[in-house]
């Protein structure tokens, strides 16, 4: 049995020897995002829980790219609280925990119910049962050719950063499940397959928040949504984005005809 | 008692409590093994890959390409240890992994601190329920009073 090599002369040598280990693989994108505790230290060294607090839903607010490490331990959610409460104090970096939180939530329900993760925990509160959603991703959003700019924006970011802030993750979850009607769990493996922080709990446990079954509503947004908390990073003009015109009400009448009062 | 610790990749720290658990004397460097067929099946692309070997790089640990199971065992006999210390994972395949192990080898699992102590279960069918129990600790120092 034979040690592997832990020392490299440059990176590319080490995506290399990578890439000789994973015959199997077929895509070749690597991300800027560096593995390892050092990498890791930089940007715990540079959390701002106060900013987060009113800044979290934007796609250019104080979030920490600190999930990749998070999702294998390299840092611990214990270590991430108590450096925030160095920083701050109260209602300031109450949000900053609270969002801690939903990663314990999702491991203890992942600890409890394995067998959660691919089904669905509650049937769809969309008006359609799970047989009306396709079983596959559509090509066009595997390859980030759909009709809405900002959605091809984020599918690239995915696939070439492997990192997408929350609240990108949502919308373009919402458009695969909702406007696509595909089942989330293609969604949640094409997530997986992309994201350096892709955990089974964290993702396939969201992918059911937002399709409804395991939520009481579905969740979904519209292009006045789209565009104040994403316009700045993402393509979200009206005409690249026709899908999301509209009121709430319009779009809950197009999404989910099934569900309209009688 | 010696031991063999075995890093996975729920817990790829060189502070996760399993080395403070694990301080033996004698124990062996630590081991991390490069299973193609457990990532092919955790749906990870080169990207991860990548990130998690890198990650290796900066821990003290050796790495050897092979399956989980085989390699461990292989290694427990070879090297005469009395026991495996690893990481604790809600990973079930990690998890059937080790139940496989045990039948053979003594194994521990250690958990990592946690993110916040609770004296009962919390209610886990809303996050809510989960945080009104949870919040108690949750902004304290290591999660506890
Ligand atoms: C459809 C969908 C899929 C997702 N898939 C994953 C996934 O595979 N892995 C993953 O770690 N997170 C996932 N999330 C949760 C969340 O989007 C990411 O944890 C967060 O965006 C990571 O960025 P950050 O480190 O900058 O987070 P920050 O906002 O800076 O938060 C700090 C840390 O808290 C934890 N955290 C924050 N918000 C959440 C949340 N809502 N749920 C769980 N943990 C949270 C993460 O560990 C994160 O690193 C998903 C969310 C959605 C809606």
């Amino acid at each position: 049995m034979q040690k592997q090599p832990t020392q490299f002369p440059d990176r590319a040598a080490l995506v290399a020897h990578v890439k000789a280990l994973s015959p199997g693989v077929s895509d070749d994108a690597v991300s800027e995002t560096r593995g390892g505790r050092a990498a890791a230290e930089a940007l715990l060294a540079a959390i701002d829980p106060t900013a987060y607090g009113h800044s979290r839903n934007y796609l250019d607010g104080a979030v920490t790219r600190l999930s990749p490490y998070v999702r294998h331990a390299i840092v611990s959610l214990n270590e991430l609280r108590n450096q925030a409460l160095e920083l701050g104090y109260g209602k300031a970096i109450e949000k900053f925990i609270q969002e801690l939180g939903w990663r314990d939530f999702w491991q203890r329900i992942y600890t409890q119910n394995p067998d959660w993760l691919w089904h669905d925990i509650e049937p769809y509160k969309t008006g359609f049962v799970a047989s009306d959603y396709a079983n596959t991703l559509p090509q066009d959003i595997a390859t980030g050719e759909t009709d809405s700019a900002a959605m091809n924006h984020f599918i690239h970011e995915l696939k070439t950063s492997g990192y997408l802030h929350n609240h990108a993750r949502m919308y373009l979850a919402a458009y695969i499940v909702h406007w696509r009607r595909v089942k989330w769990q293609a969604g949640a493996r094409f997530f997986l397959g992309h994201l350096l922080d892709g955990d089974p709990a964290s993702n396939n446990f969201s992918f059911q928040w937002v399709a409804s079954t395991f939520a009481n509503k579905p969740y979904f947004f519209n292009l006045e949504n789209l565009q104040k908390f994403a316009g700045m990073r993402a393509p979200c003009d009206f005409h690249t984005n026709k899908c999301f015109g509209g009121s709430y009400d319009d779009l809950a009448l197009k999404l989910f005809p099934k569900m309209a009062a009688p | 008692m010696s031991q063999l610790i075995w890093l996975h990749e729920d817990c790829l720290r060189a502070t996760h409590r399993l080395f403070t658990e694990a301080a033996s004397a004698d124990a062996a460097r630590p081991i991390f093994i490069w299973d193609d067929v457990y990532m092919t099946a955790m749906h990870y692309g080169l990207k991860r890959r990548v990130f998690i070997y890198e990650s290796l790089c900066e821990l003290p640990v050796d790495i050897y390409v092979g399956d989980t199971i085989d390699t461990l065992k292989d290694l427990h006999s070879r090297l005469g240890v009395d026991e495996i210390v690893t990481g604790k994972t809600p990973n079930p395949m990690l998890k059937a992994m080790m139940q496989n192990l045990r039948a053979e080898v003594k194994l521990s699992a250690i958990a990592d601190a946690p993110f916040v102590q609770m004296d009962s279960p919390p209610d886990l069918r809303r996050f809510f329920k989960y945080w009104n129990k949870a919040k108690k600790n949750a902004f304290l120092y290591d999660g506890r009073p």
